[in-house]
């Protein structure tokens, strides 16, 4: 009997065909539906959930047993301070006063990491420039530039803005760089071919085909901006009146509101984890959509 | 042969590059002309500087000596009235659909407004039967619909001249000979004027209707044969043989022995 009658015949008939050739059952089984639970259980969402989840116990069983707010509070107290702070204590605003030196710091980067890169793709003094600037200023941490920046810019928000454009700037100028450089040949002669030439060909052909390269400066440079920000917070940031979440935590930390200082931690983690994701996104509707993955 | 003037001219051009240690002499005065609706071919063994040649012709290589002009203009850089199509398979841009693809090159040049560049694209995939992967990404496509998309690109640019540096050499050898009839047909119909360099004597007899037979360490012109075939694609026909046979021998004679 071939399968394609085991397919075609009545379901009481294959029944008892299967009973009397138990191969033909095995090989009629092309597709099955998973069940809910593996449907479930294949989302990492879910898993990684659930993780979350049995950490989050683990954090409150410790800390009650522990019974020591001023050093651990529990999970359940962090999540109150958390709400409190959100409803009451004005986190939402230092969130907002730290995103936005972030970004402005993080957009001035990376705009002059481009302008670098750019000029190191069309001159070989460019190219010296970079490298020599790189070298240079790619190993010295950010926050070691924060006495000097204070004493240039004074306390406030232009020397957390001048530290992030140095965090983001080396990173971002270095991986733009190395992804122009192994852009193909055959790409280049493609857009010179169309007769692009200066701007229009870096903004059309040299920065799409670096495109996996530059989307790894951004996520380090990210990461390296977010940090150092925080950071700088902890030393200062009170003289823009609130503060941002460095603040937020340092301040808390002095009234030994613990439960808030986990709470402001939390908000730190929070907001790292978002733009992981928001990245990972990115990524999907670029690299890997054109196939140029690493 | 031709009456009017040339469509590009290329005379005594020698082609010298640097390495690291010294001067290498690519070519060395090196001449043919194109007329309109030519299908040159350049022939050589490697080290013939026939990708010199073309590379040179499409503006990205500028001679040491000699000229090439294009309808009497002396070629000075890369432009959209000599689009190449390249043997690389990543000629393709991968962020770019194969519609996206065909009609940046359009817009890029400025030879269209968007919409128009749209349909003209879709218009040039649809020769090349590929609508129905207009919206595929480059990477998702084989290395042959890879090749007819860039030639769909290069004809939707209604280039002057088309230049094709060994095109097929990457395919395997029956989307290679599908693709030499297809550009056969896509000649047929549009009569555009190409370059075709290949390495392949067969390749040479069934595309050109001019060969030019170049000999290696420099790149020289030995000999310029004219394609007279009627039926170019049949290639078991007599003619196709000796033509095959002359060129084998004026390509080797110098080698003598050397050949087995």
């Amino acid at each position: 009997m071939s399968l394609e009658t085991t397919f075609t015949t009545g379901v009481g008939e294959r029944t008892q065909l299967s009973q009397s050739r138990p191969s033909d059952q095995a090989i009629a089984e092309i597709a099955r539906p998973l069940s809910l639970a593996e449907k479930i259980w294949n989302q990492s969402l879910v898993r990684k959930g659930l993780i979350l989840v049995l950490l989050a116990a683990a954090w409150q069983l410790y800390a009650a047993r522990l019974n020591n707010p001023l050093m651990f509070p529990t999970f359940s107290d962090t999540a109150i301070a958390f709400w409190h702070a959100f409803a009451q204590g004005g986190l939402g605003s230092r969130v907002l006063v730290s995103v936005k030196i972030l970004l402005t710091g993080y957009i001035i980067g990376i705009f002059l990491a481009t302008v670098l890169a750019a000029l190191a793709n069309g001159t070989r003094l460019g190219n010296d420039l970079l490298e020599v600037l790189t070298a240079m200023f790619n190993p010295l941490p950010a926050i070691a530039l924060l006495p000097v920046a204070l004493l240039w810019f004074g306390l406030g928000n232009g020397s957390i803005t001048f530290v992030l454009i140095h965090a983001v700037l080396w990173p971002v100028a270095l991986s733009t760089h190395s992804g122009f450089a192994s852009i193909s040949n055959t790409t280049r002669m493609v857009g010179r071919n169309y007769g692009l030439t200066g701007l229009p060909y870096v903004v059309k052909i040299l920065i799409p085909a670096a495109f996996p390269s530059i989307l790894t400066g951004l996520k380090n440079g990210w990461a390296f901006a977010w940090r150092t920000l925080i950071a700088a917070e902890l030393v200062f940031g009170v003289s823009s009146g609130s503060g941002g979440i460095g603040w937020f935590i340092y301040e808390n930390k002095n009234q030994l509101e613990i439960a808030y200082v986990f709470a402001g931690l939390l908000t730190v983690i929070g907001i790292g984890v978002t733009m992981d994701s928001l990245f990972r996104l990115l990524e999907q509707r670029t690299v890997n959509r054109w196939g140029m993955k690493f | 042969m031709a009456t009017s003037a040339p469509l590009l001219d290329v005379q005594g051009v020698t082609i010298q590059y640097k390495t690291a240690e010294q001067l290498v002499t690519a070519t060395w005065q090196v001449g043919f002309q194109v007329d309109r609706t030519d299908r040159l071919v350049l022939l050589g063994p490697s080290g013939c500087g026939k990708s010199t040649i073309l590379k040179a012709v499409g503006g990205y290589l500028t001679p040491a000596d000699g000229r090439i002009t294009l309808d009497g203009r002396t070629i000075s850089g890369p432009g959209p009235d000599r689009m190449m199509v390249f043997q690389e398979t990543d000629q393709l841009l991968p962020w770019k659909t194969v519609r996206q693809n065909v009609a940046f090159a359009l817009t890029a040049s400025r030879k269209a407004s968007q919409n128009e560049a749209d349909e003209q694209a879709m218009a040039a995939i649809r020769t090349v039967k590929l609508e129905k992967f207009a919206d595929a990404y480059p990477h998702t496509l084989s290395g042959g619909m890879k090749q007819r998309v860039a030639i769909a690109r290069c004809l939707a640019m209604k280039p002057e001249i088309v230049l094709m540096d060994e095109p097929f050499a990457a395919l395997d050898a029956l989307t290679r000979q599908q693709m030499q009839e297809e550009l056969l047909e896509l000649w047929n119909r549009s009569k555009f004027t190409m370059i075709f360099v290949t390495h392949s004597i067969e390749e040479a007899i069934l595309l050109g209707n001019r060969i030019v037979l170049l000999s290696p360490h420099p790149g020289q012109v030995k000999e310029i044969l004219d394609v007279d075939l009627d039926d170019p694609a049949n290639r078991f026909h007599g003619r196709f043989n000796d033509l095959r046979d002359t060129i084998h021998r004026v390509l080797f004679h110098d080698l003598g022995d050397y050949v087995i």
